[in-house]
């Protein structure tokens, strides 16, 4: 089986709401393929309110959310 | 006309304006991030984050108007799903074979399947929604004290009621809390399950097990007592003949050998009534014609001295299986018990026809009716009404043991207009083969 194509974001070091708008930016740029389930879109936070807002946004939009912290940071992977 | 250059003083005039005006809009174009931010469930830009250019640049409107775009289609994508997912349940909530109401805690009715409609509202068009369940289902003016929806709204617990009646068929309700969010009940779910037809099995079931634990007690005393009554008999039959006897005396030994024959004819019919089917009697074919009209020839001179007219009104009956003599035996049973329910003046009228897998031959007569606090007893062994010496109560029984091992059935019911109707079902020839 082909694995899922992996989109990374880094906004380590970012805040709120700037994380927020480049996550979506990149939702939006993503949505076909991930509306078809072809693409993981995994943002990398340092920022605890993104781990909130982003999920919050991503799962209106109807999109699966894991959210895991990693380290010193957050993973968020959206798909 | 020759223009003049403007002066420096004017320019800077003009820049500052300008300044001023784009000032505001990049002002404005902020504050409609920040409301849209807010939307969003975060905070504010500062300055610091994104500076006017970069502002103008990164396009926050434009991303955020994007995800609002992919929001609304998955809305729209959820409700459509909701959509589906409520007709489906509407569907299967009609569809089901028992009745579901929901049933607010002021005892009104939120919605009903059409299966409950059609169980209990007289008027199936009737809109019930919102009406009082009490109103519509019990035809009271307040909720019963033995009703389950109370003791389930009082106790938060299911209620089970195992049999009621209404519309003359028998249900089972079970009640179920409807809870909200919070856990606290905002009215019950109401399940009725028409239980008619698994009643009367039960109830067949029960007369058969009777009969069967008293045909086997019948055939051990019948058998024990056969030998000394018919010594009794040929005794009196020969004491009846010494001419040394006086007249009074002949009279008095004519009455025990009568009763002796009474007693032997009561043996008879529980040795009958014991008696094991056997594969021959079982698998004869019987013309239903032929054992309507022998049984008619029987009881014609009875029918005759009662006043009582017999109306056959279907002629012909399709052949059946069993044994011609029991069959006739049943008729004979059936339309005797008719005629002397009658009493004197009256119709007995037999008709037959095809339902389904059965032939179904109808008794019914103008006597009085059963009423309705024995009719379950009717079938029972020794359970008679009559005046002594007029039955044994085992005709009915009989008739039922020999309709049961036929693999058919009996059932009687008191007719509207007066009297009683007994439906004998036969099993047709061939329909019922494996």
């Amino acid at each position: 089986m082909k694995g899922k194509e992996k989109v990374e974001i880094n906004i380590l070091g970012q805040v709120c709401p700037a994380c927020l708008l480049v996550a979506l930016k990149e939702i939006n740029n993503q949505r076909k393929k991930l509306k078809k389930g072809e693409v993981e879109v995994v943002v990398r936070t340092d920022h605890r309110d993104a781990t909130r807002t982003i999920p919050q946004s991503a799962e209106a939009m109807g999109y699966r959310v894991v959210v895991e912290k990693v380290k010193t940071y957050y993973e968020i992977r959206i798909s | 006309m020759k223009s003049r250059p403007p002066k420096e003083s004017d320019l800077r005039g003009q820049i500052e304006q300008l300044t001023e005006l784009n000032r505001r809009y990049i002002q404005y174009i902020r504050q409609k991030v920040n409301q849209l931010l807010e939307v969003m469930g975060t905070q504010p830009l500062r300055p610091e984050e994104l500076d006017d250019e970069t502002l103008l640049e990164f396009d926050p409107i434009g991303i955020v108007a994007g995800a609002f775009q992919q929001i609304l289609e998955h809305l729209r994508e959820t409700v459509q799903e909701l959509e589906m997912a409520r007709d489906e349940l509407q569907a299967i909530f009609n569809a089901t074979g028992v009745g579901i109401s929901i049933i607010d805690t002021n005892f009104r009715i939120i919605r009903c399947n059409e299966k409950q409609r059609q169980m209990l509202v007289s008027e199936p068009s009737e809109d019930i929604r919102g009406r009082f369940c009490y109103e519509v289902y019990c035809y009271k003016d307040s909720p019963g004290l033995d009703c389950p929806a109370v003791e389930t709204m009082a106790t938060g617990k299911a209620v089970t009621l195992r049999e009621v009646k209404k519309k003359g068929r028998f249900f089972q309700v079970v009640t179920t809390p409807l809870r909200d969010s919070e856990g606290g009940i905002k009215g019950v779910i109401e399940v009725l399950i028409d239980v008619t037809e698994k009643k009367k099995a039960e109830e067949l079931m029960l007369r058969t097990e009777k009969l069967v634990s008293l045909g086997q007690m019948a055939a051990g005393i019948a058998h024990e007592l056969n030998t000394p009554l018919g010594n009794i008999l040929g005794y009196a039959r020969l004491l009846e003949k010494d001419p040394s006897l006086s007249e009074k005396q002949a009279e008095r030994v004519r009455i025990i050998a009568e009763q002796a024959n009474r007693c032997s004819r009561i043996i008879k019919g529980l040795l009958d009534f014991a008696r094991k089917p056997d594969d021959e009697r079982l698998n004869a074919e019987c013309n239903l014609t032929e054992a309507i009209n022998s049984a008619l020839s029987l009881l014609k001179k009875e029918a005759d001295k009662r006043q009582i007219e017999i109306i056959l009104e279907d002629g012909t009956f399709p052949s059946v299986r069993g044994h011609a003599r029991e069959i006739e035996q049943v008729f004979v049973n059936i339309i005797l018990n008719a005629l002397q329910a009658i009493g004197r003046k009256g119709r007995v009228t037999i008709k037959g026809s095809v339902r389904e897998n059965s032939v179904v031959v109808e008794i019914s007569d103008t006597g009085p009716g059963i009423p309705e606090e024995i009719k379950d007893r009717v079938f029972d062994p020794f359970f008679t009404t009559k005046l002594p010496g007029e039955g044994t109560g085992l005709g009915l029984s009989i008739s039922a043991g020999t309709m049961s091992r036929l693999g058919g059935g009996i059932e009687v019911e008191n007719l509207k207009a007066g009297g009683t109707v007994f439906r004998l079902f036969f099993p047709l020839t061939g329909g019922s083969e494996r």
